[in-house]
Parts: C-alpha cells; sequence; structure tokens
C-alpha cells in the first residue's frame, strides 16, 4: 500500500533521513518509534508531500508520489493528523472538520461528516466553538475528525499522544483501533516504545534519521536493544 | 463647533479612512495570509490610477467600464507579482528579509517605469459624479460620498467572501495554519495568488475613487502605503477586520485633529497616535478579530 523506498532528506544542508525504507500494508497499524530528533515527523512529512526527499520514492498502491504536491494525497486516499493538532484556531470545530474534506465533493464530505460524528459523538456538542478553544483531548478529536474526513485508506498520525492526559491516551488508543477496524491503515510515530509497539501490528526503530530495527510489534517489544533502551529493563545474565 | 462642522468632520474622517481601509485591509489580508509585508502596495495603487486615466480620460471609454477594465488589469498584475517576484522566495531560509527586499526593490523599479511611461507631471481625472449633496446645512460634494459608499460596499463584500464562502474559508484556513491546510490539500500557493490579486483590487478600488480628488502621479501611492502600514499595525498585524476598523479610526482622528491645526500637520497626528497606540498596546487596538 504505502511504501517508502531510500527516502532520503534534507534541511538546508542539514540531512535529518538516510535512506529510510518503510511499509504500511492494508489495514495494518504501523508504529515509528525513536528518540527527539531521530526524524520520525520527518517521515511522516515526507510520506505527506509536506517535505520533499531530497532522494527516494514514495509510492501509494504503486504510484510513485515523491514529485507531487502535497495536494494530491488526500484525493489519493492519504491523510495526516499533525503533531499538536494543528487545527485551525480561530474557525469553528464544523469548518475545521468540514476542511478536512476539501478535496472530495461537498455532497460525499457530508455523508463522511455524519459517519465521523457517529465515530467520536463527543465533538457533537462543540461543533460550533472555536476550535483553538477547546482543551487538547477535543482538539485531538478534532484533529482525527479532520484526518478522517478525506475518507483516508492509509492515515499518517504525528506524535497523537503528545500532551495528553493517560486517560486521554486510552480515549486515543481506543479511537485509533475502531478506525483501524474499520479498514483504514495507521502510521503513526511515538516516543514511547511500549505504548508505539504494544498497539501496532508492526514496528519500526529510527535513529538519527535511520530505521535500525524493524519486525512485529511482539518482536520489537522482545528485542534487548529496545527493553535495555526504551524501556528500561536489563534482562538476567545466564 | 457647531452642529454642522461637526457632522461634516465626522463624514470627512471617514470618507478618508475609508481610503486608507482599502489600502490598509489589502496588507492585512496578504500579510496576514502569507507573512509578507509588500512594500511595492503603494504603486499597486497607483498603477490602476494611471489604468483608469488612461481608459477614461486618454481613451474614453465609459467611467464604470473603465473601472471594471482597471480592477480586472491590477488584480492580475497582483496575482502575477506574487508569482512571479514572491512565490519563487517563499521556499528558501531567510525568505522574510529577502521579500521585504524584492517588494522594495519592485516598488523603485515600477515607479521609475511609471516616470518614463508617463512622465512626471500629476495628471487630473474629472469627477464622475457632479453636484453637490444638501442635507440640512451640511453640503458634501457626491463625488467624496461616493467614495464612502463604494469603498464601504467593496469592504462589506471582501467581509462577506472571507466569513461566508468556501473561497474565504480556504484563505482564513491558509491564513491561520498554511501547512495545515496543505495537508487537508488546499494548495496554499494558488491562495497566496488569489490573496494578493484581492489585495490589488482593494488598492485599485482607493485609486479609482481617489484619482478626481487627487492628482495621478508616480508617487501617488506612496503617502498611502505608509498609511495602509500605520492601519495594520493599528488593527493588529494581519486583521482584516481589524485593519478595517483602524483605517476609519486614523481618518477621524487625522479629520478632527486638522480642524484644530493645519491640514499639513495631518501625518504628524496620524503617526503620534500610532506611537501612542504601540506604546500603550502594541498588539494593536483590534488584534485578534477578524483574522
Amino acid at each position: 500500500m504505502l511504501r517508502l523506498e531510500d527516502v532520503s532528506v534534507h534541511y538546508g544542508a542539514t540531512r535529518v533521513l538516510w535512506d529510510v525504507s518503510m511499509e504500511v500494508g492494508a489495514g495494518e497499524i504501523v508504529a515509528i518509534m525513536g528518540p527527539n530528533g531521530s526524524g520520525k515527523s520527518t517521515v511522516l512529512k515526507a510520506a505527506m508531500g509536506l517535505k520533499k526527499p531530497s532522494s527516494g520514492v514514495v509510492t501509494l498502491d504503486g504510484e510513485a508520489l515523491q514529485n507531487r504536491p502535497a495536494t494530491v494525497r488526500p484525493q489519493r486516499g492519504m491523510s495526516i493528523v499533525l503533531e499538536r493538532r494543528r487545527l485551525f484556531p480561530r474557525m469553528s470545530v464544523e469548518e475545521n472538520i468540514m476542511l478536512g474534506g476539501y478535496a472530495r465533493k461537498a455532497a460525499e464530505a457530508r455523508e463522511t461528516c455524519k459517519w465521523v460524528l457517529d465515530l467520536l459523538p463527543e465533538i457533537k456538542p462543540h461543533l460550533n466553538a472555536t476550535a483553538g478553544k477547546l482543551s487538547g483531548g477535543q482538539q485531538q478529536m478534532v484533529a482525527i475528525a479532520r484526518g478522517l474526513m478525506a475518507n483516508p485508506r492509509v492515515l499518517l498520525m504525528d506524535e497523537p499522544f503528545l500532551g495528553l492526559s493517560p486517560a486521554m491516551v486510552k480515549t486515543v488508543c481506543s479511537i485509533m483501533q475502531m478506525i483501524n477496524e474499520r479498514g483504514v491503515a495507521i502510521l503513526f510515530n511515538e516516543q514511547n516504545a511500549k505504548l508505539s509497539f504494544s498497539m501496532s501490528h508492526r514496528g519500526y526503530l529510527l535513529e538519527s534519521g535511520r530505521v535500525v530495527l524493524s519486525g512485529s510489534g511482539e518482536e520489537m517489544l522482545d528485542h534487548p536493544e529496545v527493553k535495555r533502551v526504551y524501556l528500561g529493563i536489563r534482562e538476567a545474565a545466564a | 463647533m457647531s452642529g454642522t462642522q461637526l457632522v461634516e468632520l465626522i463624514l470627512n474622517g471617514l470618507i478618508t479612512g475609508s481610503i486608507y481601509a482599502l489600502v490598509g485591509s489589502g496588507i492585512a489580508l496578504v500579510y496576514g495570509t502569507t507573512r509578507v509585508l509588500n512594500f511595492a502596495h503603494g504603486e499597486l495603487m497607483m498603477l490602476p490610477g494611471y489604468g483608469f486615466l488612461m481608459l477614461a480620460v486618454t481613451l474614453g471609454w465609459p467611467v464604470l467600464l473603465s473601472a471594471i477594465a482597471t480592477l480586472v488589469l491590477v488584480m492580475v498584475l497582483g496575482g502575477l507579482i506574487q508569482r512571479v517576484t514572491i512565490a519563487p522566495l517563499l521556499n528558501r531560509e531567510d525568505w522574510a528579509f529577502q521579500v521585504v527586499a524584492a517588494t522594495i526593490g519592485l516598488s523603485i523599479f515600477l515607479q521609475s517605469a511609471a516616470q518614463l511611461i508617463w512622465g512626471e507631471q500629476f495628471q487630473g481625472v474629472p469627477y464622475f459624479f457632479s453636484g453637490v449633496a444638501v442635507i440640512g446645512e451640511v453640503r458634501m460634494p457626491w463625488q467624496r460620498i461616493a467614495i464612502l459608499l463604494i469603498a464601504l460596499l467593496v469592504m462589506g463584500l471582501c467581509g462577506l467572501v472571507l466569513y461566508r464562502t468556501q473561497i474565504g474559508r480556504i484563505i482564513r484556513a491558509t491564513a491561520q495554519d498554511a501547512e495545515a491546510a496543505l495537508a487537508v490539500g488546499i494548495p496554499s500557493g494558488r491562495v497566496h495568488t488569489m490573496v494578493f490579486a484581492i489585495s490589488a483590487g482593494l488598492a485599485g478600488t482607493a485609486a479609482i475613487l481617489l484619482s478626481p480628488l487627487v492628482t495621478v502621479s508616480p508617487w501617488m501611492g506612496a503617502s498611502y502605503l505608509l498609511k495602509g502600514f500605520a492601519v495594520v499595525i493599528l488593527g493588529g498585524l494581519g486583521s482584516f477586520g481589524g485593519a478595517v476598523a483602524a483605517g476609519f479610526l486614523l481618518g477621524l482622528i487625522e479629520s478632527f485633529g486638522v480642524a484644530f491645526v493645519s491640514s499639513e500637520w495631518s501625518s504628524v497626528i496620524s503617526f503620534i497616535f500610532l506611537i501612542a497606540v504601540i506604546w500603550a498596546r502594541p498588539e494593536g487596538l483590534f488584534a485578534g478579530r477578524g483574522q
């Protein structure tokens, strides 16, 4: 479905991704885990077309997208929930959600909006509220709703749990699983190894812009390096 | 001061303010959406001044047709300036300073080109509304009243587009977060071009309305550019509604100011007021509204 092959990205003269290759299959949840500054967000931005790769290939169902503008992605069934929600803060919740369906016909967008509000009924009472005045958790719900309005087959989520309370993290996890059960593949990034790999089918570990480890969620959690560095578990000496 | 004088002062203030509001709201719209301060905005006022003069006076076209044709041309020019001069710089690091330098250069180029083409003389456009409106003891030329009414109509239409239409929603979305707008599929580059075109249209409207009252010259837009910047700062950087309100406020302050001192002091009064506002309320008088 979504593939990144040998993708490199520069910010000015600084190289931040080094030949990164990743894949998200239909209906999968895939996690990218790594420390701050490892390039997790850049991977998502490169996939979404918000940052042009300096080399490498990004394909969705075989169609090369790395040279196409970001505006093409929502039409092809790909959307993103950006880090820190990035709602349009002075617009209403309803306007934010409807703009998520910008690339679609008005009637289709209205239909999807009904589906999205059924999935996330907590948003309904706030439709006329100014988006920037909602709590962090409510804003995350709206950001997810906006992402779903493109009716994506692949949803990218950049640090979806950032700044949320533990209770809200659980809620967002269960929403992601609900979305996935409806056939939407999810590629997300997160700094918490346990959280990332326990809820994903597969995962990648990114360090200094390079993929250093990949495998199923269980394999990643069981890997000695992940355990030692990211989970703080020291295996007993044999 | 008599009641008649007071009404005339208010009317004159609103009329002058409507021109400041047209110029300032265009600058605010561009800054609010693209974070670009366009120093060539004054020339987007001067060029339609000449355009209207050529069509309505030299070629003798009907006033309405000349005005519409001038507005279309200046909007296309505004869009082209964004595409050719500004858009290529926006992807660079440190683009903000480069854009300032580019628009200052463009301003000098357009002023010099106007001098070469039309000469340095000041040229007049005849009144297109004749007569004087008399309400009680208040007398006001229809030409001046038309400025206020047409400016209100044009800014009202702009407000309607911005806050009640899908085009307005995508402009506001791009203004609030261009990357998030791009992520939902809004072509923010095209939105920037559209905003420059609308901004040029607002400046063009001001130029056409003013052209019978002030002479058309290569420097026609320079003083209004400074007043436009003052209006943008007073209104709260990037706020369309704030700029409109600040434009009218500045017009009224000038009008009341020159009632007590010589009219040559009008700009001094404006900028003293601006400095006082920056000192007391640096975010502007209407920050956060109408963005």
